[in-house]
C-alpha cells in the first residue's frame, strides 16, 4: 500500500495476534517489565485480575504492526500511535485489531483502530489512533 | 489511597539508552514481528533506512526507562499491586536505529482521581545523539481503588 492508495473509509486488513501462554514472559524479557501482574498467575489472581495479564504495550505493539503493515510497512511513516487499554488481555486469547481510515490530507492519513479478543466481546484497546505521514 | 498532587511537575534525571542491534531483533521477535526492516540486515540494506530500525513501540525501552523509575519512586509510593497501564500516546519524529543514543526527560504531568481510582500521567521527550526529537509520549497509569 502506498500513501496515495490510502482512502478515507477504507477498512484496514484485520490483524490476528494469538497470545501464547508464555507471551507475557517473552514480552517481559524483551521490554524489561517484570511486574508480577504480567508473569505470575497467582499474583494476578490475588490482586483481582483473575490471573496474569499481557502488557498493554504488547497489545499496542500488535496494533502498531497491523497499522504499519497496512500503511506500507515502513515504521518511519508512523507519526502518532495512541490507545486506551480498556480491558486486560489474558494468555491464550487472540487479539484482533481492526480499523478504518477516517481522515486524509496531502501528507497525513489517520486510522481509527480498536482491538478485541476472541473471548467474548471484550474491547481491549479503544480510542485507538494511528497517524501516518507521507514519506 | 489518593496520590498526592504535589508531585505534579516532578522531574526525573535524564535517562540515557543506547539502542542495541540484537535488542531490536529480540524485541521485534517478542512482539511477533515479521517485518524484515526490523529483523533482516540484508533486506534492510536495500530498504529505505540502509540498516535495520526498531519497531515503533521499542520506545517502551528507551522512553519508558524513566517512567519505570517514576513507578518505583519511593517518595511517590504508588500501589503497584493495584496499578495498570491506562492509556498510551506516542508521537514519533524519527525512527530509532541500532547504535543511536537516546536521552529521555520525564515529568509527572498530571495526577487525578475519578470514581475511586487514581490516575498518574507522565510525559517524556526523547532526543537522539544528534539532538533531534525522536519520540514524545504520554503514559497514563490507573491505580484501582
Amino acid at each position: 500500500m502506498n500513501f496515495d492508495d490510502i482512502k478515507i473509509g477504507d477498512e484496514i486488513t484485520e490483524g490476528k495476534h494469538p497470545v501464547g501462554k508464555y507471551q507475557p514472559h517473552y514480552y517481559a524479557g524483551a521490554s524489561l517489565d517484570f511486574n508480577p501482574i504480567h508473569i505470575d498467575p497467582d499474583f494476578g489472581k490475588m490482586v483481582g485480575l483473575g490471573g496474569n495479564i499481557l502488557h498493554g504495550l504488547c497489545t499496542l505493539a500488535f496494533a502498531a504492526k497491523t497499522c504499519v503493515d497496512y500503511a506500507g510497512g515502513d515504521p518511519a511513516s508512523l507519526k502518532r500511535l495512541k490507545a486506551r487499554f480498556s480491558k486486560p488481555v489474558k494468555p491464550l486469547e487472540t487479539v484482533i485489531v481492526s480499523g478504518k481510515v477516517v481522515a486524509k490530507d496531502g501528507d497525513t492519513a489517520s486510522i481509527e483502530f480498536g482491538a478485541a479478543t476472541n473471548k467474548g466481546e471484550n474491547q481491549v484497546l479503544t480510542n485507538g489512533i494511528a497517524e501516518f505521514r507521507k514519506i | 489511597m489518593a496520590v498526592d498532587k504535589k508531585f505534579i511537575g516532578k522531574q526525573y534525571a535524564p535517562f540515557v539508552y543506547e539502542v542495541g542491534r540484537e535488542k531490536i531483533k529480540e524485541f521485534a521477535k517478542a512482539i511477533g514481528e515479521t517485518n524484515p526492516l526490523y529483523l533482516d540486515e540484508e533486506a534492510a540494506k536495500k530498504g529505505p533506512h540502509g540498516d535495520i530500525v526498531a519497531p515503533p513501540t521499542f520506545a517502551s525501552l528507551y522512553a519508558g526507562g524513566p517512567v519505570g523509575e517514576m513507578l518505583y519512586d519511593k517518595e511517590l509510593a504508588l500501589n503497584l499491586m493495584m496499578l495498570v497501564h491506562g492509556e498510551q500516546d506516542f508521537e514519533f519524529f524519527e525512527v530509532a536505529r541500532a547504535g543511536d543514543t537516546m536521552t529521555t526527560n520525564c515529568v509527572i504531568s498530571d495526577i487525578s482521581e475519578k470514581s475511586g481510582k487514581s490516575f498518574v500521567t507522565a510525559e517524556t521527550m526523547t532526543t537522539n545523539q544528534n539532538g533531534r526529537p525522536v519520540v514524545k509520549a504520554r503514559w497514563t497509569f490507573v491505580i484501582r481503588g
